[in-house]
């Protein structure tokens, strides 16, 4: 187990240089740069070209593609994160800014998601073609189908403009201390981040509930005599954990990356907002830095899935 | 109905038949875009009138020339009012090219501009004009600014054939002063413009520069060397726990005296004076010389020397006691106040202020008026250059800072209204070049009447009464500013629920969702902002 981890370890390296090299390559092929977007287009024809072009060399803009990823590069194995282009902030300090907000909301939401999908779920296939089957399979699909952005506007509607019950958005407010000050934040990003995460995770449950369930060992376990609620749980559940602990493994990543959508909808001060920021202004410093971090998440994640399988399913020999 | 149509036509008739006395009724190369006629053609082909009532919902003013109204404006411009008819016969009669598709680009991102771009065409389509449009992206300034190797003959460098752009200006000369020799990408040098942009800016005489300004708007109104299409409006909107106090309104985008410290707010369930706005910083405080007032945050920090009015006509001092020009125009002097004070309790001195003026001129970005001023002042060039440690036009005594111009400059009084000084010390070793990028923007110490309090970028900014404000302490207890901006679905959720006391849009789309909220007042503020088509005369590669 060690030798594989270690293996997958060391392959996430080229495969991270790999990425990264595509994204800031991808970056360059954008028009413009970060000196084109701090500044009004109706002043533009005002502007001294000279001094934006001063502007540009300061900044390091003016030299080729190639050196600049080299030197950002060469920086972060140093562990230095760099700047940010617009405001001079440094990005370390960015990232410890908007991270925690970050992690608090996809953190509520993957555990919220995951307990109530996978209980949603084995109900479902418990209850096969029952109403109550029918029920959460609309509710599954309507929740995978609807887009988060939608559930947002509704819920700020419902649950903030028209019954007060809590903010319109943002993470806090002025002599905010702790958590339980910015709970009324909280709940409805977070609830509505569930919403997807809960219908996909109820229905991959389900499915694989189901096709747990109608394996041989499951009949010999029923015909040993072992109580029902044992055979569904120990026996079907833990089979079926395996496809949906996948499925989860995989949306960790939001933790890192941020859910842009959600973080834009209710003004959350979180990575995926900044990035958003960062890429319109073409500040590469802080899009290379976010994307090199997902990237790792991805990476860690698929990494975490395959240990967690085969910790699940013993049959699963990792290395082998 | 008809007969006020059929009337407004023959007078509009009337009047092109006169003016084709005066313009060259020709192309002036193979382009037929140098044809005034074909050019008179697209202003009398877009009917702007019915464009401002429904794509802008009736927030837009149809333009008639450059110049926003007022006193510095000739009355008697064509109005090139909609008249198709018109069109297809100037078209016909300049053996317009149906063939020809126009490649028409533009460069704001919201859906009215795009609508705009679609009316135009199908308004153009009914004369016999085909075009297409596309949305400009990227390095903006390389595609619609670049200028010609030769300014007479070009051909142009720019690709386009007519460009959807505005002209916002701080001062009037802004409209006319790229018609100088050599600055246009799209229009063959001007002789008689160059000599009236000349005399607009070498002038600090009102009547003079008004007749420039006559003239030059004469020209361009005549020879349609840009379609003016409409004025935009700024839009102040305010809930009805803000009380003004019968504080004047004015041009948000620039700093003017807008007496917020004697505003007062409703207080809260707490029993707190809180007022909440918007725009607040999502990743640093804006340098307050690049977009001068346009930053509520900023106009709430920072002080700036002079003081204007809504109009922004300078009125008076701010941080300055007592100023003037002298009779040749080429010396400015000015006295700080007494006992003025940063936030931080440190003295503003005229250290300050001269660190402030030499940052301003090699920061990249200042506003182009104000950035216009400082390189007059004597010896400006050689401090840019790095020949000279010093201004050597800007000497100080006292309290007392003089400031010596090498050239006269219009705009002295008007750039100093807007001229906020900055705490020299928080800068050594700063260069100016990276202004922004200083620490400093995190958490900036000002000299206005609200000091920044608490920062958490991209959430909120609160900011408090400075309690050693020169013109006594605010009466707003707190304000509370959120990152959404005009032209963001935030803005209006947040007005919504009661988050959004102040702020201004210059956004149409904002104020039907704005207005309909029961408690919120909104006032439009005309404002010298005019949204407008070039069209590129000059021979040019295809896009």
């Amino acid at each position: 187990m060690l030798t594989y981890i270690i293996r997958r370890v060391l392959i996430l390296i080229p495969m991270a240089f790999a990425i990264c090299f595509l994204v800031y390559l991808g970056l360059e092929l954008t028009p413009g740069d970060a000196v084109s977007h701090m500044i009004n287009p109706d002043a533009l024809g005002s502007m001294n070209a000279d001094q934006l072009e001063a502007l540009r060399q300061s900044l390091g803009l003016g030299q080729p593609f190639y050196v600049r990823f080299w030197a950002w590069f060469t920086n972060l194995i140093q562990g230095n994160f760099g700047y940010s282009m617009n405001g001079g902030v440094p990005i370390g300090s960015i990232i410890a800014t908007r991270l925690p907000a970050t992690l608090e909301l996809a953190a509520v939401a993957l555990v919220f998601s995951t307990v109530l999908g996978c209980l949603l779920g084995v109900v479902s296939a418990l209850s096969r073609g029952s109403r109550t089957d029918n029920v959460l399979t609309v509710i599954g699909m309507l929740g995978v189908s609807i887009p988060e952005f939608f559930f947002g506007l509704v819920a700020i509607l419902v649950f903030a403009l028209n019954l007060g019950w809590f903010p319109v958005g943002g993470r806090s407010m002025p002599g905010y201390m702790t958590l339980w000050d910015r709970l009324p934040h909280l709940v409805l990003p977070s609830l509505v981040l569930s919403i997807m995460l809960t219908a996909g995770v109820m229905r991959y449950a389900r499915s694989s509930m189901l096709d747990a369930l109608s394996r041989d060992f499951i009949k010999t376990a029923r015909s040993k005599g072992i109580p029902e609620w044992r055979v569904n749980l120990l026996h079907g559940f833990r089979v079926a954990l395996t496809p949906v602990v996948v499925l989860i493994g995989f949306r960790l990543p939001v933790l890192i990356g941020g859910s842009v959508i959600i973080e834009q909808v209710f003004q959350w001060p979180g990575i995926g907002n900044e990035f958003i920021s960062a890429v319109r202004s073409q500040d590469y410093p802080v899009v290379m830095t976010i994307a090199l971090l997902s990237v790792m998440a991805v990476l860690l994640a698929s990494l975490i899935v395959d240990i967690l399988t085969a910790v699940i399913d013993p049959r699963v020999r990792l290395g082998e | 109905m008809h007969m006020k149509k059929l009337m407004a036509l023959a007078v509009a008739g009337l009047m092109s038949t006169t003016f084709s006395g005066s313009v060259a009724a020709q192309p002036i190369n193979d382009n037929q875009l140098s044809d005034p006629r074909v050019r008179q053609a697209i202003a009398y082909a877009i009917d702007m009138d019915t464009i401002a009532e429904t794509i802008f919902e009736g927030q837009a003013v149809p333009a008639v020339g450059m110049l926003p109204d007022g006193p510095n404006k000739p009355t008697d411009l064509e109005p090139y009012a909609y008249n198709p008819d018109k069109a297809r016969e100037l078209l016909a009669e300049a053996g317009w090219d149906s063939n020809r598709v126009l490649d028409v680009v533009y460069y704001y991102t919201d859906q009215q501009t795009a609508d705009l771009m679609a009316a135009i065409q199908a308004y153009l389509a009914d004369v016999g004009i085909q075009m297409n449009y596309r949305l400009l992206e990227g390095d903006i300034g390389s595609q619609i600014s670049v200028v010609p190797d030769d300014p007479v003959n070009g051909p142009s460098k720019v690709t386009w054939d007519m460009l959807y752009g505005a002209r916002a200006a701080l001062a009037l000369q802004e409209y006319f002063n790229r018609y100088a020799y050599g600055l246009k990408p799209m229009i063959p040098n001007i002789p008689r413009m160059n000599e009236l942009v000349a005399k607009v800016n070498g002038t600090t005489d009102p009547e003079v520069q008004r007749e420039g300004y006559f003239e030059m708007e004469h020209i361009i109104n005549e020879n349609v060397y840009q379609i003016p299409l409409y004025y935009q409006q700024l839009f102040t909107y305010e809930s009805d726990r803000l009380n003004r106090n019968g504080a004047p309104y004015g041009n948000e985008q620039y700093n003017y005296d807008w007496a917020v410290e004697t505003w007062t707010i409703e207080p809260d369930a707490s029993g707190k004076g809180v007022l909440y706005t918007n725009a607040g910083p999502a990743q640093f405080f804006e340098v307050p010389w690049q977009n001068l007032g346009i930053w509520v945050h900023n106009k709430f920090a920072f002080d700036t020397i002079l003081e204007a009015d809504g109009t922004l006509t300078p009125i008076g001092g701010e941080l300055a006691d007592t100023y003037s020009v002298s009779e040749d125009g080429l010396t400015f002097t000015f006295t700080l106040k007494d006992g003025l004070t940063w936030h931080d309790g440190e003295p503003i001195t005229v250290d300050d202020v001269v660190f402030s003026i030499g940052a301003a001129l090699k920061f990249p970005i200042t506003q182009p008026v104000l950035q216009a001023t400082l390189k007059k002042i004597e010896g400006a060039e050689a401090y840019v250059a790095g020949e000279a440690d010093t201004l050597a036009g800007v000497t100080t005594e006292g309290n007392t800072v003089t400031i010596k111009f090498a050239s006269i400059d219009p705009n002295v009084l008007l750039s100093f209204s807007q001229f906020a000084p900055l705490p020299a010390r928080h800068f050594e070793g700063v260069d100016p070049l990276n202004l922004q990028q200083a620490p400093f923007w995190q958490k900036p110490i000002g000299s206005g009447p609200f000091k920044i309090d608490e920062v958490v970028m991209n959430d909120y900014t609160t900011l408090v009464p400075f309690e050693g404000y020169h013109k006594g302490t605010p009466k707003i207890e707190q304000i509370i500013a959120r990152p959404s901006s005009d032209n963001d679905g935030n803005l209006l959720v947040n007005a919504t629920a009661g988050k959004a006391d102040f702020g201004y849009t210059k956004s149409a789309a904002d104020v039907p969702g704005l207005e309909a909220l029961d408690f919120m007042n909104i006032h439009p503020i005309d404002i010298p902002y005019t949204r407008m088509l070039w069209i590129n005369q000059f021979e040019h590669p295809a896009n």
